[in-house]
């Protein structure tokens, strides 16, 4: 392709300095983001250990998955611990509220196929894409024991990837559902903390992209085509 | 398999793109939207070569739209992940179409290699630069002496010199058609003086300057917004090369004796069944008819030759415009031609 060189868009600056990790501005914001991560792990381990419930068969694994969430929030809570933050509980669970009813009440009927999606791909897929995105801005500390929890996070997206491609032929209809139901939460929720996460140098614009780039890559995996993906992300972007 | 990365012209058409495939979320998204919105692998087509060999392809979206070229994070986002899906998804060799290879350049995104947990490999991408050059020296060759100008008397300008086309296409005309003269015109004064020194000749001019002296025009920049040209003071015939992109010279530089061809645009020897790149790219044979960054990805893999034969700046060496030349040839493809009709000595022979 041509190159021009007469009309080149000049590059905005770029992020040359880390946030101030001292100030209060900052630590405000991480009480409640170190909130959510504390809690959307917690909640991680009760999804999974009650998916066992549901998947007998596959109550071992989920159980060693659920173990990795608990030592995920462990890292995470010396994180806020290092800084000197509290983090700020009661937001993150008002925060999760309508995702984790949704979780709740597909327990409840049964609904494998809805659970896998909110915990295994939905929320994974959003918390592999923000811990990458909060990587290159994270305090020393912090970025180490992200960068250790990410490469986890993936072993339990690859988890209900290959349970709900084995079973692709039976799940479209519920998984649709399940999309439509579920994933302009996200878009909702992040709207939420899109202040917060400003102060930590966290992009609303690059967490949607990021999560949605993630969230293609997995129905990808699972074996939905192209058209349903496209629409089924769009879902995220409107709802 | 190869891979086209493309983007629509506007946001308006891009919309409209999304609505005929199907996808009224989209369609009826703000531009916000449209930014988060990640790339889309939205076709896949197989083309098969003059010499019966056929390969698969994919078109991959980037959901890029020009308006997003002021927002820096977007645009180099934009890029990375339709990088990163062509990639995933088993593509040996794509190119980089429209915009995308200029942001790949201008925003330095070689040195963005990591995202998230994906490596990108180099040797799977192309700027298809190699053949756009060749082909547009093609386009001069043969359109010029149409409309009565001998090259070997005639003076020719290239306006976006000292670019990765334009350099490569000034080593062509100097070094291999005899041009009587070469006017060179960029924006920085040194690296013209550099690529004078490598020519061991070219005259440098302002643009104004050299649009009067020049019989033939080959641009390779865009045309800087509200920058207009003043017809009265052009040679007749005049032939314009429109290399740049996007492609809007024809609207600004039209008149009597004044020939403007559409440049770096190959036909190919026969339809290509695909629908929404043949929507995207707003070509008069939509079927036929493409950039010619896009062909050298198609070429790559008929050679199977996957590497990034096109890559960095200013490396396109003569005898690699005559590899690529010759491999578009063999398989199909021919420079776009001065529409004959518009062309009065032959339209009335």
């Amino acid at each position: 392709m041509p190159f021009l060189d007469t009309t080149s868009p000049a590059p905005a600056a770029e992020n040359d300095g880390l946030p101030d990790f001292a100030s209060s501005a900052y630590k405000s914001a991480y009480s409640r983001i170190n909130a959510i991560v504390i809690e959307g792990e917690q909640e991680a381990h009760d999804n999974y250990i009650a998916l066992g419930t549901l998947l007998p068969s596959e109550a071992e694994e989920l159980a060693r998955l659920a173990r990795m969430e608990l030592k995920h929030k462990k890292g995470f809570t010396a994180c806020g611990a290092n800084l000197g933050v509290e983090a700020d509980m009661p937001f993150a669970r008002d925060f999760f509220a309508p995702l984790r009813n949704n979780f709740q009440k597909a327990l409840t009927e049964g609904k494998v196929v809805t659970c896998l999606l909110i915990q295994a791909i939905l929320i994974e897929a959003f918390a592999i894409s923000a811990y990458h995105i909060y990587i290159p801005v994270a305090d020393p500390f912090a970025r180490k024991i992200t960068e250790g929890v990410v490469k986890d996070e993936y072993l339990h997206l690859n988890y209900g990837q290959e349970w709900l491609k084995a079973n692709l032929d039976t799940i479209r209809e519920e998984f649709d559902q399940a999309n439509r139901d579920n994933l302009p939460l996200v878009r909702r929720m992040l709207d939420g903390v899109a202040a917060d996460a400003a102060v930590l140098q966290m992009e609303k614009e690059d967490l949607m992209a990021d999560f949605l780039t993630s969230y293609q890559e997995a129905l990808t995996e699972i074996g939905f085509t192209s058209r349903e993906i496209a629409r089924m992300a769009a879902a995220a972007l409107v709802g | 398999m190869f891979g086209l990365i493309g983007h629509s012209t506007s946001f308006e058409s891009a919309r409209q793109l999304a609505q005929s495939l199907g996808f009224p979320e989209y369609a009826q998204g703000d531009l916000e939207m449209w930014c988060s919105a990640p790339p889309q692998l939205v076709e896949r087509f197989s083309v098969t070569s003059a010499t019966g060999r056929t390969i698969e392809g994919a078109y991959i979206d980037s959901v890029f739209v020009p308006e997003m070229l002021s927002r820096f994070k977007t645009a180099r986002r934009k890029v990375l992940n339709a990088m990163e899906l062509a990639q995933k998804s088993g593509i040996d060799i794509s190119a980089l179409g429209g915009f995308t290879s200029i942001i790949f350049e201008n925003f330095n995104l070689l040195k963005e290699q990591h995202i998230r947990n994906t490596t990108l490999e180099w040797e799977r991408f192309t700027t298809g630069n190699t053949h756009t050059a060749w082909v547009i020296c093609q386009q001069v060759e043969k359109e010029a002496p149409r409309l009565g100008i001998d090259l070997r008397k005639a003076t020719v300008a290239v306006v976006g010199a000292t670019g990765d086309i334009g350099s490569a296409v000034c080593r062509w005309l100097s070094q291999r058609t005899g041009v009587a003269e070469l006017l060179l015109v960029a924006r920085q004064p040194q690296p013209l003086i550099d690529l004078q020194a490598e020519l061991g000749g070219g005259r440098i001019l302002s643009l104004e300057d050299a649009l009067a002296e020049a019989d033939v025009v080959v641009w390779v920049a865009s045309l800087p917004q509200g920058l207009t040209i003043d017809v009265a003071n052009l040679k007749r015939p005049c032939l314009m090369i429109d290399g740049g992109y996007p492609k809007n010279l024809d609207s600004r530089a039209a008149g009597d004796g004044i020939h403007v061809l559409k440049g770096g645009i190959v036909e190919f020897h026969t339809d290509i069944d695909w629908q929404t790149v043949a929507q995207a790219a707003e070509m008069a044979r939509p079927f036929r008819q493409m950039f010619a960054c896009f062909a050298e990805a198609m070429l790559l893999d008929f050679e199977n030759e996957h590497t990034n034969f096109s890559w960095g700046r200013n490396n396109i060496q003569l005898d690699r415009m005559d590899w690529i030349g010759a491999a578009s040839r063999r398989h199909g493809f021919q420079a776009l031609g001065l529409e004959t009709e518009t062309i009065p000595s032959l339209a009335t022979a």
